[in-house]
């Protein structure tokens, strides 16, 4: 048993390695997105929310399926924002017809995140680059502690330098430090312009 | 300390040759038909009659230019590179033997590339306008470009038989793709080079790799779990390209073996004999009750294995994955029943070859997120028999048996 562990582990390992060489040189990139730092993605959201996801629905407009996901804001981290939001996001089910949009997060009633958003012409709110702008919230319940991870943290890059994999992105980082780096990043803007 | 719901795994391996019904969702797109059924996987209907029609926009940006290209900007010599890049895109995926898309043994199923010239060629603003036409655009705006967003894929399904948009064929089956468009960001927050510019193109994305990525789509692919996969989610950081690039002896050499079995799962050739191996099974906890807490997916119905695990077919001899798939469930096709029991089955693999299988959670390599796609279309909204699709189980540890405890 121990020896089919160690060996199925090993060339777990070694498809990995071999496949990130072949693949991947240094930092990985979305096919979709453009990897952005958390500063960027606070600097390019008009609005920075925590909010709870209240409801889904789809219809039609501008000639594509949106999937209108509203929100309950708990908390405004960056910019204004009413009571209660709607989010579009590409894709759903209208009538016979389904539109699919790899790439574009999907919420449950319920769940509770961080989302970086800007606004879009018809007065609701875009996600920042989908995935990584969608910070989805977990409560340790033991302790009540919560932390976030974003959706596109997924993908361990291969760091040549300590031929270690090391995870990309944000991955249960506690809240308030993900808090302090969008604070930080709004700051230092606000100082920039001045 | 994270706790654990499961401390070891079976996986009921059974090597067979095909010949059962497919109801495993693999990393493809499916749908829930209308007058319910079991889930079908996103595909075309094609024949020489009715071949996959494609055209692309020769509108491109111009302020600031957002393709990269070695012949000068506005030439006809420019659309020409262009057109090249797009039809090695296609090439990569009709060069995979095994499937009905193979130009070498099916040719005609897919139409020659067409130009169109208007900028919003993919879709305009009148609510409801999907005009069964495919088309790949780099010029039209699109209110899914947030900021970071580099291009996407808008695929139409019909999930019911009599649906038509458009220009399209009359769907004869649930889940029959009839519209698929790509956008590239046209505003110049990203440049996009082809192979021949990307070398001396500072800060631009490969092309090929993305549009072979987006095209990938357009054949009913969600987004692969596996590393080295074209559809692996991540595509190369700007100035780098994935697999090798498309020769003529190997027009597919940007795939995976991953993606090469989707397609032939998607496409099979009738007249193929080398890839119609499966292997099945499915993924259980060692603790049966650490399943007991999980919320009923429908009245009546529970949740009898793990569900979301990524389950991989490594060639024992090469080492190489030849493909995986999401597992998690079955569908009895005589009484459409979905069961949350674990299973797993992944199909067109090349006989005669040593393999092992193994399954993880979709943590690290990957996420539930990222196959949202798949997953939340077993329980669709409308379906004859609503049902809540499982949290993916993310909280395990696998072990192959005989295991130990």
């Amino acid at each position: 048993m121990m020896k089919i562990t160690s060996r199925l582990r090993r060339i777990h390992f070694l498809c990995r390695c071999a496949a990130l060489l072949l693949a991947i040189g240094g930092t990985a990139k979305a096919t979709t997105l453009m990897r952005m730092s958390v500063a960027q993605m606070s600097r390019a959201a008009q609005v920075i929310v925590r909010a709870r996801c209240q409801e889904n629905s789809t219809g039609w407009d501008a000639g594509e399926i949106w999937t209108f996901t509203s929100f309950e804001v708990q908390d405004v981290w960056r910019g204004s924002a009413p009571s209660r939001i709607t989010v579009r996001l590409l894709g759903g089910r209208a009538g016979n017809l389904t539109s699919s949009v790899s790439g574009v997060p999907r919420f449950r009633v319920g769940e509770e995140v961080v989302l970086f958003l800007e606004r879009t012409p018809r007065g609701d709110f875009c996600i920042v680059s989908w995935e990584q702008g969608t910070f989805r919230i977990r409560r340790t319940a033991a302790t009540g502690s919560e932390s976030v991870t974003q959706d596109s943290a997924s993908f361990a890059t291969f760091d040549r330098g300590t031929r270690e994999f090391e995870s990309a992105g944000i991955r249960n980082l506690p809240i308030e430090t993900l808090r302090a780096q969008v604070d930080a990043a709004v700051s230092a803007e606000a100082r920039r312009k001045q | 300390m994270k706790p654990s719901i499961a401390v070891g795994m079976a996986i009921l391996l059974v090597f067979v040759l095909l010949g059962g019904p497919s109801a495993q969702a693999y990393l493809l797109d499916s749908t829930i038909p209308q007058a319910g059924g079991c889930p079908a996987y996103d595909r075309w209907n094609l024949s020489l009659a009715s071949p996959l029609n494609r055209r692309w926009s020769t509108s491109l940006p111009e302020g600031p230019p957002t393709l990269v290209t070695v012949a000068a900007q506005g030439s006809a010599a420019q659309l020409a590179e262009i057109e090249q890049v797009i039809t090695d895109s296609f090439g990569a995926w009709s060069g995979v033997t095994g499937t009905t898309f193979n130009a070498t043994n099916y040719p005609g199923l897919i139409a020659p590339l067409a130009q169109v010239s208007a900028a919003n060629s993919c879709s305009n603003d009148a609510e409801s306008n999907v005009d069964g036409l495919n088309t790949i655009c780099f010029n039209q705006s699109s209110m899914g470009f947030s900021t970071g967003v580099l291009a996407f894929t808008r695929v139409i399904t019909a999930n019911a038989p009599g649906i038509s948009v458009g220009a399209s064929a009359t769907a004869a089956f649930a889940g029959q793709i009839l519209d698929a468009d790509s956008l590239f960001r046209p505003d110049g927050q990203a440049t996009f080079a082809t192979p021949a510019a990307l070398a001396t193109s500072a800060g631009a994305y490969d092309l090929e790799s993305l549009l072979a990525h987006e095209i990938g789509h357009w054949f009913g692919f969600d987004h692969s779990a596996v590393w080295r996969a074209l559809m692996f989610p991540f595509a190369p950081p700007p100035g780098q390209f994935l697999g090798s690039r498309p020769t003529a002896q190997a027009p597919d050499g940007p795939l995976s073996d991953d993606d090469r079995t989707g397609i032939r799962l998607l496409y099979p050739d009738p007249n193929d004999t080398v890839n119609i191996g499966a292997i099945r099974g499915r993924v259980l906890p060692a603790n049966p009750f650490a399943l007991a807490a999980i919320p009923a997916p429908s009245q009546g119905a529970s949740v009898t294995g793990i569900f979301g695990a990524h389950v991989v077919a490594v060639d024992t001899d090469t080492g190489s994955v030849i493909a995986g798939t999401l597992g998690g469930w079955s569908c009895d096709s005589s009484s459409s029943v979905l069961r949350f029991d674990g299973s797993f089955d992944i199909e067109r693999l090349p006989v005669g070859r040593n393999y092992m299988i193994y399954a993880e959670p979709l943590v690290g390599l990957a996420t539930p997120s990222d196959f949202s796609g798949a997953l939340n279309d077993l329980c669709a909204s409308g379906s004859a028999a609503p049902c809540t699709t499982p949290a993916v189980d993310t909280n395990f540890n696998p072990r192959i048996l005989p295991a130990g405890p």
